[in-house]
């Protein structure tokens, strides 16, 4: 016999009713797929230019006109003056101040699901910045460590999300001047 | 005299990892008639104002949960009004009538939450979702989730203060075992430290039993005046009077990195708790606070929060919680429902089971294996995120 419902996963139904159940009548149950499926033109709004220039190799933050604050990531506002900030361009190498090694994958998208696990989530001081930049950090989960250097590498590959056209790889002793 | 409101009534159904045979409107109906039950009430037709408590549409497939709700309790053509505020939802809704009581807007208020968090959908597509409460573009792309910035935070504490990972464990060992009395507890278990330090890595340093529960649930509490409380509420006058005596609140920015070189605790929740505590007159949190639920998303953020909500001193919470201070027959008794790792959290609800759990206490009503003796003033607190938004509610019996 074909399902005359088609999106059904299956029915129950309760073996007998309990004595004094209220909801006696109400115990049979049906479970159906509801699907949903999204897709958005997302604007990456006034921090564009940190990802088109990622495109070509570079890094940058934004410097508070008013308290002089260095932001990486960006942020076109600064929160303690509400000044509009300027573009500037950082090195790329920082230092890790914290990081967690993750054994799974939230699989935000396309990006994210391809990575294999573990991978390590750092937090990076970038030298000339205030704040922390989060990525993923290439590297064994044994070799990280707070106070470990860092520089940002930029990605050889198309992606999804153009956050991936960077992460973090530890700097080598040669590379360091 | 004070003009602080009253509980009148609780009501919740037990939590659980999946209510199958419940939707969303099914397991709210349930919770309130639980607490007209409590409450010696037949409806709710001298109840003037709603509050509808619940995180996520898309977790429950409802962008108009708050009206969709009110209308199946039967609350239909009073006033309404849905309040969103991450994890800290729960408290946020409680706040919020809070002010709705003392600002004569109304006499009684019915705030009521829900969430199926639980199996409804995939992980992977809870996880998304989970993420999407993250910022967007800098911490959720990049592989992010909240097991990882928890941990990232952990780490900085366990760097700065020596905290150590058996020290959170004691957390997710004791909460558990508290939810074996807790008869609407998810997951109650009688586990060891080596049992935690021996569950798979999720984010390290966390691991599997260090991680709290996604939940099927619903709550509600009955505010108002203790007049009205009096007039229409049969229960009142049966039990001790509690009182919502005070309510803090506090934010902080949403990616962790922007609050360098602070990575170890949690500012919004320093800021709600002083907050709270000005509000009720307590200057020695630890000595007058008698009971207290914990946002226990981690097991190592309720080492983080009772630091940050001024139990012990900044970077005490390790050896302070591992010592035992926290446990049902310690000096302060936390999470004594078995907190988000054992009783369970249903988003839209947590705040309220945690407010339940504490006024519960006061009355001196739950099961005698986890209830503290004469406690008079208990504390809940709850947060967002990693603490973009914190809440705290203080409670108070006065007979």
């Amino acid at each position: 016999m074909t399902e005359k419902v088609r999106s059904k996963i299956d029915i129950s139904l309760p073996q007998s009713a309990t004595a004094g159940d209220v909801w006696a009548q109400f115990r049979g149950v049906e479970r159906i797929t509801m699907e949903l499926t999204q897709s958005y033109k997302y604007s990456l709004g006034k921090v564009s230019r940190f990802f088109m220039e990622l495109e070509n190799g570079r890094f940058l933050a934004t410097r508070c006109a008013g308290c002089g604050k260095v932001y990486a990531p960006p942020r076109p506002l600064c929160p303690n003056c509400l000044a509009v900030a300027d573009w500037v361009e950082l090195s790329g190498q920082g230092v890790v101040k914290t990081h967690s090694v993750l054994h799974f994958s939230p699989g935000s998208n396309d990006d994210v699901e391809a990575l294999e696990t573990p991978y390590v989530l750092a937090y990076v001081l970038l030298d000339g910045a205030d704040t922390l930049f989060p990525h993923l950090l290439k590297a064994t989960p044994d070799q990280v460590h707070s106070g470990l250097r860092v520089r940002v590498a930029y990605s050889e590959k198309p992606v999804h999300h153009p956050i991936h056209l960077m992460y973090f790889v530890p700097v080598v002793e040669r590379e360091r001047q | 005299m004070s003009l602080a409101p009253v509980v009148a009534a609780v009501g919740a159904t037990p939590v659980a990892s999946e209510h199958r045979g419940c939707n969303l409107r099914d397991l709210m109906a349930e919770a309130v008639l639980d607490c007209l039950a409590d409450a010696g009430m037949d409806d709710l037709s001298s109840v003037e104002h709603g509050l509808t408590s619940y995180e996520s549409d898309h977790f429950n497939l409802g962008m108009t949960l708050g009206a969709i709700l009110h209308d199946t309790i039967g609350m239909i053509p009073k006033p309404n009004v849905r309040i969103e505020g991450g994890g800290a939802t729960g408290a946020l809704a409680l706040r919020t009538a809070w002010a709705h009581i003392q600002s004569g807007l109304c006499d009684s208020i019915l705030v009521y939450g829900c969430e199926k968090n639980g199996r409804g959908v995939s992980s992977r597509t809870a996880n998304q979702l989970f993420a999407l409460s993250a910022d967007v573009d800098w911490e959720m792309m990049v592989g992010g989730s909240y097991t990882g910035f928890y941990a990232a935070m952990i780490r900085a504490h366990m760097e700065a203060f020596g905290t150590s990972e058996e020290q959170f464990a004691h957390v997710a060992v004791r909460n558990r075992h508290n939810a074996g009395f807790n008869p609407i507890a998810q997951k109650p278990m009688d586990i060891s430290i080596d049992d935690v330090m021996n569950s798979r890595p999720v984010a390290e340093p966390y691991k599997l039993f260090d991680c709290s529960l996604l939940s099927d649930g619903a709550a509600c509490i009955l505010l108002s005046t203790e007049e009205w409380a009096r007039r229409h509420c049969p229960a009142f006058d049966r039990r001790a009077p509690v009182y919502f005596v005070a309510t803090g609140c506090g934010s902080d920015t949403m990616r962790l990195g922007d609050r360098y070189p602070e990575l170890t605790n949690f500012r919004a929740k320093r800021r709600a708790a002083a907050q709270a505590y000005a509000m009720a007159n307590i200057s020695d949190p630890m000595r007058e606070i008698d009971v207290a639920e914990l946002y226990d998303s981690y097991s190592g953020v309720e080492i983080q929060a009772v630091e940050d909500l001024g139990f012990v001193e900044p970077g005490h919470g390790g050896p302070s919680v591992a010592g035992g201070i926290f446990d049902l027959d310690g000096e302060l008794p936390v999470n004594t429902s078995g907190g988000l790792l054992g009783r369970g959290a249903p988003v839209g609800a947590t705040g309220i089971l945690q407010a339940i759990e504490v006024v519960q206490q006061l009355w001196a009503a739950v099961d005698p294996q986890r209830q503290v003796a004469k406690a008079r003033r208990g504390l809940t607190d709850t947060h967002a995120g990693i603490a973009s938004i914190s809440v705290v509610n203080i409670f108070e019996r006065r007979d």
